[in-house]
């Protein structure tokens, strides 16, 4: 009966979870409930509960979390400042007039807004008002013009700074600037392969993307470069300070987080956007994004602490090192778990609940454990652009017109989804792509 | 009931109130990590060390009232995510259903849990005073107290939305009740405890911060 009870758990959860309930409070309340039924049975132990306030408590002082506030602000303040919009509008004039150069524009800046705020859904909304149009009208076609959109907006996930890596590093237990630098060269190559692929169907069949004739681009030469000098050159300057603090080793991410959202927001007061408005609706935000945050993660530890109580973590544990194949086994089993996963649910439940019980094996089978946290945010970018729950297809669908069927869509996608699984496997078979900029 | 709906909506304000003042510790929690980043240079670089333990723990002391004291708002504002596989497809009464369950049985037990175990260690750090294991650190006391507040919140914002999906189950046909007075305005009123979950309904303008 005993050795039941933390299986139970664990479905049972997750049925709850199923239910649409919020998650951190099903979480909470399962831990309840089995710590319960595991005093009821006699073999759980009511005073590990009192450990409850000083997991919280833990959490609360963890210098770590702390950065996930900070490049939510900056990312936030920087979307307020309608930075995306600046950067689409003018790179689009610059690269229109190629053939695919609308879309390559589109994943340019997609790659630029995911190092400069990391912001998913406003970069996809962003691209969906701005560039879609502009394709539409020009004849790109319609799942090249949608993919491009949903894939380059998720860019945001694995290109540092991230708040699901500071996230995943937590807990990983590894330190958030080896898992950014070890982020670097899969997240722009990931953005290469993405352009390679556009320009590849611009050359291919040339009706799929055709070049903007010369008259979209409405301002003289002079002028233009002017513009993309000065939308470009500020928010590269942040770019670069953040992460090169960081790389460096000179900052904590926590701090360069800190100073990045100081810098957005001189960025914002710069481009005369810093409004009573924009800041407020910035810190709103943070503060609704930051306590959903943590308070999934108090709601998983609650979960956890009961879940060790029922000894469910020797269950996983056993199960994952026992499995056929040792450490291919468990690579295998870890990303179909997550890509299986990422089609239902959010990546911060992944990140609080299945990560703290993959972790203790993969260390177990010698994995290395900046690649195993890369790998594994590499497969929940993914779950951004799988149908029928990615988010990002969510957003796009939100401002696409109504003639844009949500099959084309889906269809749009496709290529984008096998571009991901090819980064994947990338990854596994040339591990130095990960571990090469790391001491 | 009508008395119920009028004392939930007063919860709902008071718990808008302190949101806002959250959100301008976001602020302060950015200049405040700025100036000890900046401050931690200068002592590196120029030998000038005013970085002290008081204003690195004042950085955290605000991240922890930003999420401990936050919570009930976000609570509020239907911002804690959720799985909406199942959840978006359900109407308005059946979602009612699922928010009534879950409250009454997992979010308010849970919060009340929350409050009963960590009332001894709380307790005992008041009693002796407890202090930072730093020099020149912040008291610790009170900051371990508002775990109490935001758990105790989140009871109370728990009463509240229970209260709400109660009227929506028992008003007739689908729709939402009619907004009482003392309701606050469009997202206040049934719809926002229990309205849209994730990007689903209105993607674009409904909630950009998903994703991040």
């Amino acid at each position: 009966m005993q050795e039941w009870l933390a299986p139970a758990m664990f479905v049972f959860a997750f049925a709850l979870i199923f239910t649409g309930y919020p998650v951190a409070f099903s979480l909470g309340g399962t831990a309840l409930i089995f710590s319960f039924l595991g005093v009821a049975m006699g073999f759980f132990d009511w005073a590990l509960l009192f450990a409850f306030p000083e997991r919280v408590f833990g959490v609360m002082s963890n210098f770590v979390l702390l950065a996930v506030p900070f490049f939510i602000f900056m990312g936030t303040m920087l979307e307020k400042a309608k930075l995306a919009d600046d950067l689409l509008t003018t790179i689009g004039k610059l690269f229109g007039p190629l053939r695919g150069g609308l879309g390559l524009a589109v994943v340019f800046v997609g790659a630029l807004l995911a190092a400069a705020t990391g912001v998913v859904g406003a970069s996809v909304v962003a691209m969906g008002l701005i560039s879609l149009p502009v394709m539409q009208r020009y004849g790109y076609s319609t799942a090249l013009s949608t993919g491009t959109i949903c894939a380059a907006g998720t860019l945001g996930q694995i290109i540092p700074p991230s708040v699901v890596l500071v996230v995943l590093a937590d807990q990983l237990g590894i330190s958030v600037g080896d898992l950014f630098v070890g982020s670097l060269i899969p997240g722009l190559s990931l953005a290469g392969m993405y352009a390679v692929f556009v320009a590849g169907v611009a050359v291919l069949n040339p009706d799929a993307a055709p070049a903007l004739p010369a008259s979209e681009r409405d301002i003289p030469w002079k002028t233009l470069l002017r513009q993309v000098l000065l939308v470009l050159v500020p928010p590269l300057l942040l770019i670069l300070v953040v992460l090169g603090s960081i790389f460096a080793g000179v900052a904590t991410p926590t701090e360069a987080g800190a100073l990045g959202a100081t810098g957005a927001l001189l960025l914002a007061a710069i481009h005369r956007r810093l409004t009573m408005k924009a800041l407020r609706a910035t810190m709103d935000e943070t503060a609704k994004l930051t306590s959903m945050v943590v308070f999934l993660l108090i709601g998983s530890t609650a979960f956890a602490l009961v879940f060790r109580g029922l000894n469910g973590d020797l269950w996983i544990e056993e199960l994952l090192t026992g499995l056929p194949g040792g450490k291919v086994g468990l690579l295998v089993v870890a990303n179909l778990a997550i890509f299986i996963l990422g089609f239902f649910i959010d990546f911060f439940e992944i990140a609080f609940i299945i990560i703290p019980l993959l972790a203790p094996a993969a260390r177990i089978l010698g994995i290395d454990m900046v690649w195993f946290g890369v790998m594994i945010g590499l497969n929940l970018q993914t779950s951004f652009l799988t149908p029928p729950f990615g988010f990002s297809l969510f957003y796009l669908r939100g401002v696409a017109p109504k003639e844009i069927s949500t099959a084309q869509i889906y269809k749009g996608v496709l290529p984008f989804i096998g571009i991901q699984l090819i980064a994947l496997l990338l990854i596994m078979l040339f591990p130095e792509m990960v571990t090469g900029l790391l001491d | 009931m009508e008395r119920w709906v009028r004392c939930a909506a007063s919860v709902d304000r008071g718990v808008d109130g302190i949101g806002r003042a959250v959100g301008w510790l976001t602020l302060l929690m950015v200049l405040v990590g700025s100036y000890n980043a900046i401050m931690r240079y200068s002592g590196r670089f120029f030998g000038w060390n005013l970085a002290s333990n008081a204003y690195i723990e004042l950085q955290w002391y605000l991240f922890s009232l930003v999420f401990l004291l936050g919570a009930a708002y976000t609570a509020r504002q239907n911002r804690h995510v959720r799985v909406d596989v199942l959840y978006g497809r359900l109407s308005t009464k059946g979602r009612a259903w699922v928010d009534m369950l879950g409250t009454l049985l997992l979010m308010l037990p849970f919060s009340i849990f929350a409050l009963v175990v960590s009332w001894p260690s709380v307790r005992n750090s008041w009693i002796v005073r407890e202090a930072s294991p730093d020099e020149g650190g912040l008291p610790r006391y009170p900051i371990k107290a508002m775990i109490l507040v935001a758990f105790f919140l989140l009871v109370l914002q728990g009463l509240s939305s229970l209260t709400r999906t109660i009227a929506v189950l028992r008003s007739d046909g689908d729709e939402p009740p009619e907004p009482g007075d003392g309701l606050p305005e469009e997202e206040g009123s049934v719809d926002g405890a229990l309205g849209m979950t994730g990007p689903s309904a209105e993607g674009a303008g409904g909630d950009p911060g998903r994703g991040i």
